[in-house]
């Protein structure tokens, strides 16, 4: 499988499984991470993720398959004779020693000597702009500084690869941005590759170059963000989204270029460019997201239904109304407020949806 | 929750503790009152105070070898004690492996045996490998008795250590023995002094598996018993107080340690 | 993470085992074996011999010795437990963090006191012309033989086991669920009640490990029955000095170590499976 593997990959996961006594963590995973790739796994708590990145550093054995780091087989090598650092979710700074200790710790243990280590330590400091704290004591750090502490310790090493275990999600949102923009912006000056494992939507889509998606121990799907948001692959990736709703039923009859589609609500349309592989009968299940979806007060619309208002939510300038179809399938429409003003939101009362059967997206994985 | 009744309790509550405390410690504060007094037999009304107690231990040749065999053996106690401990303590943090419980149970349970029932064991299995008699026997003797407290003690300080610390210094190229010496030593450093000022004192109190123990080479706590055996001397609330005071200068160093700001724990 | 324990596990793994192996559990199994040793010309020999037991099991006088230590253990761990109990439900419910912080340190206190060296003192305050007595004297009550007599030495033992037992005490009620309390009053459970049916019951591990506790050391203990209660009739733990300074027969002396030991095992399964038994199916 070695031989296969492409120059231009840095790390590779070949049917990778780890089983914690019974329980599979991870379960057959393959992927490749590219040179100087931005690449975030996501995914809920649970799904695997932290697993595969501690395996990545050497923190935990695979139980079954190999892991290359830059064309070498690591099974089994030890996480100090790996060149593989890690930022910790808690960061995991060492509160006995000071800033400048902390950063010089790695160089310590590789035998770096003191001048040499002190000169390195300094200059990345200086790079994270945190120079000026160096004697201080950690706990006297604010939140950011200590991530930039934690980020000038792990890379004072000057390593091809960095993994980062959730480190933002102890930040408040402001800061959190900010952190963003300065883990992107030092990602490509140093043109390494960052691993970064995150249960956020937002900070995975915003920062990486492509995205993994996690649940259970297997990957769902892996794509570019656009792709992963445009054409998610699987049930399960659209709702772990959650932007969109989910239809399912079966293709009954052609008509021009579009499907006519039976499902337990009624009978919809859906653009015959976007059902690859499928005859009449066959099950499909597409999305609409809740932007895409319009409402009136009332009457029957082509491809739409009746539904009932459940409740509504306000998110910055826009509201999301929560409302359930007939049979009890539940959906979400996102209009501006104005839009929503002309209705009667209150829960209970009867509105009429409907949507552009071009703005369908059929999901291939169902 | 107000009312006459409550306040009436409560204030009952509070005097019963404060009952307990002088219950406690009538006994320790009349041993530093009596030593400081002339009577031979204190009662009341006291005599006049009189340092004569004092003047006579510290002219006893004997206590002055029994004090410097106590701190000696105290010394050797508080070291090995601790490094045993400091060894449980981590392979507990750390570990899990079959038979982890019949481990601990080992570790942990000495304290709870009698004293009177150690001391005949040790004696008897002592003196069958001709360990007994020396100095030897009541340092390993106190050895099992001590490390316990010094494990108990560390284990604790590592409870409130990040796990991910010691993660971090794998991953930042330090092995295990590197680690050990440089993130887990320095972070349990306070509980470790902590555990050699305590066993310490442990030790100092620890006389009767000295006593079954140790032939000739008594430590002070086997000198005091051997006072109370023969005539009674005040004299044993004088080294009582003397070893008290010693005992609670090492408990404050503890003390002390354990609390500094700058070694404190992680914030999680 | 590997399967073979490491070098590194091992080493500081395996002195704390083998010093407890060597030292602590070795000598209690000697004990064992010499128990049925014999003794000839105040010498101990090997042997399988089950005189000792057959001897020291038909004795009447260390059958009353041994009922005696019992009552005496017994008494201790349950007039130790009666009074440290309202001290602990003050010191957890009514006193500040503060004040409670200060409390446990001023109990820590005794255990780095010489036991022994409290016990002399306690000679004093209780002996017929001691402290107490002159009190009472003032009031033109007593004297009242307190030394040499069973009250003596349950004083003694109640004041070696009362620190440890209000901290132990101290240590579950402060994890007694303080919403638990409130909602007892909160369904007209009034304060008093609410102590026995809620707060007890939700500390019940930690209160029986505090007695246990106290009926360990109280049944080992041989200063106070010795110093304070005469010595005579002896306990157990009396015995046994008696037995090994008496002449070399140290296999019987082992039996009645022996028997201690079962008897603080089986106390200690008993009340740690009655503390940890869960109400209903």
């Amino acid at each position: 499988m070695n031989d296969q593997m492409t120059t231009n990959s840095i790390v590779k996961l070949d049917s990778v499984v780890k089983k914690f006594g019974d329980i599979f963590a991870v379960e057959r995973v393959d992927f490749e991470i590219g040179r100087g790739e931005f690449l975030a796994i996501m995914g809920s708590s649970g799904c695997g993720k932290t697993t595969t990145l501690r395996m990545l550093a050497g923190l935990e054995d695979p139980t079954d398959g190999d892991i290359y780091l830059d064309g070498e087989r690591v099974n089994g090598k030890a996480t100090w004779d790996r060149d593989t650092p890690m930022v910790w979710q808690s960061l995991a700074l060492f509160p006995f020693l000071t800033v400048q200790e902390n950063v010089e710790f790695g160089l310590k243990m590789r035998g770096v000597s003191k001048v040499e280590r002190i000169e390195r330590a300094r200059r990345w400091l200086e790079k994270m702009q945190i120079l000026e704290f160096a004697n201080r004591n950690i706990s006297q750090l604010s939140g950011g500084q200590k991530q930039r502490v934690a980020l000038a310790r792990a890379l004072v090493t000057e390593p091809k690869i960095l993994l980062l275990d959730e480190p933002l999600s102890a930040l408040d949102a402001h800061l959190k941005v900010r952190m963003q923009s300065v883990l992107s912006s030092l990602q490509k000056d140093l043109g390494i590759t960052f691993v970064y494992v995150t249960h956020s939507m937002s900070e995975a889509f915003s920062m990486a170059d492509r995205v993994v998606i996690m649940s259970r121990g297997k990957i769902e799907q892996i794509g570019t963000p656009q792709e992963i948001y445009r054409e998610p692959r699987n049930r399960f990736v659209a709702e772990f989204l959650g932007s969109a709703n989910i239809f399912t039923g079966a293709l009954s009859r052609k008509t021009g270029v579009y499907w006519t589609i039976e499902a337990p609500d009624g009978s919809f349309e859906i653009n015959a460019g976007k059902v690859t592989n499928k005859n009449e009968g066959d099950s499909v299940t597409f999305i609409v997201s809740a932007e895409n979806m319009n409402v009136r007060p009332t009457g029957s619309q082509p491809n739409g239904i009746t539904v009932t208002v459940v409740g509504e939510e306000f998110v910055g300038a826009t509201a999301i109304l929560f409302v359930e179809t007939e049979s009890g399938a539940e959906l979400k429409i996102q209009k501006s407020h104005d839009e929503f003003s002309s209705l009667d939101t209150r829960p209970g009362s009867k509105l009429a949806v409907h949507w552009d059967p071009d703005h369908c997206h059929v999901l291939p994985g169902e | 929750m107000t009312g006459n009744r409550n306040i009436v309790i409560n204030g009952l509550l509070k005097l019963h503790i404060l009952a307990c405390l002088v219950f406690i410690f009538a006994p320790i504060i009349g041993s530093f009152v009596f030593s400081l007094n002339s009577d031979r037999f204190p009662s009341l009304p006291l005599g006049h105070f009189s340092l004569q107690w004092y003047r006579l231990i510290l002219e006893d040749p004997f206590v002055w070898a029994g004090f410097f065999n106590t701190v000696f053996v105290g010394a050797i106690v508080a070291v090995i004690a601790t490094t045993l401990g400091f060894g449980g303590a981590y392979t507990d943090f750390r570990y899990n492996f079959i038979g982890k419980n019949a481990y601990l149970a080992l570790a942990l349970l000495p304290p709870t045996i009698p004293v009177v029932i150690m001391g005949l064991a040790m004696l008897a299995f002592l003196s069958r490998i001709s360990l007994s008699g020396g100095t030897f026997s009541v340092i390993i003797a106190h050895g099992v008795m001590c490390s316990p407290f010094a494990m108990a003690i560390i284990r604790l300080r590592l409870s409130q250590m990040d796990p991910d610390l010691e993660a971090a210094s794998w991953n930042l190229g330090g092995n295990e023995w590197a680690t050990l010496r440089h993130v887990i030593m320095p972070f349990t450093k306070p509980a470790i002094f902590a555990a050699l000022f305590i066993t310490m004192a442990v030790s100092f109190d620890e006389f009767a598996v000295a006593w079954f123990v140790s032939g000739l080479h008594e430590t002070l706590p086997v000198k005091i018993l051997g006072f109370l055996q023969g005539q009674v001397s005040p004299r044993i609330n004088a080294i009582g107080s003397l070893a008290f005071l010693s005992s609670i200068t090492l408990i404050v160093f503890a003390q002390m340690l354990m609390r500094n700001p700058s070694t404190g724990p992680v914030e999680k | 993470m590997s399967k073979r324990p490491s070098l590194f596990s091992l080493v500081l793994s395996l002195p704390l085992l083998i010093w407890q192996l060597a030292f602590f559990l070795f000598p209690l199994l000697f004990l064992v074996a010499i128990s049925f040793w014999t003794v000839r010309n105040f010498q101990m020999q090997p042997d399988f011999n089950t005189g000792n037991w057959v001897r020291i099991f038909t004795r009447s006088a260390f059958w009353d010795a041994y009922l005696r230590t019992f009552c005496l253990a017994a008494a201790s761990a349950a007039i130790t437990s009666a009074i440290a109990f309202p001290a602990s439900y003050a010191i957890s419910f009514k006193l500040s963090e503060r004040a409670r912080r200060w409390l446990i340190f001023v109990l820590i206190i005794p255990f780095f006191t010489s036991y022994l060296v409290r016990v002399y003192s306690l000679q004093v305050f209780l002996s017929d012309a001691g402290i107490i007595n002159a009190l009472l004297g003032k009031f033109g009550i007593g004297p009242f033989p307190l030394l040499n007599s069973t009250f003596g030495t349950l004083v003694g033992m109640i004041t070696l086991c009362l620190p440890l037992v209000i901290l132990l005490q101290l240590f579950s009620l402060n994890f007694v669920n303080r919403d638990l309390v409130e909602a007892a009053h909160n369904l007209r459970c009034a304060r008093f009640r609410t102590v026995f049916l809620v707060i007890v019951p939700s500390a019940k591990v930690g209160l029986v490990i505090a007695a246990l506790f106290a009926f360990i050391l109280s049944f080992g203990d041989f200063v106070s029955p010795l110093y304070l209660g005469g010595g005579n009739p002896p306990t157990l733990s009396i015995m046994i000095t008696d037995i090994t300074k008496s002449g070399q027969q140290w296999p019987r002396a082992a039996v009645v170590a022996l028997t201690m030991i079962g008897t603080l095992l089986t106390v200690a399964f008993l009340s740690i499976r009655f503390a940890y038994r869960e109400r209903g199916e």
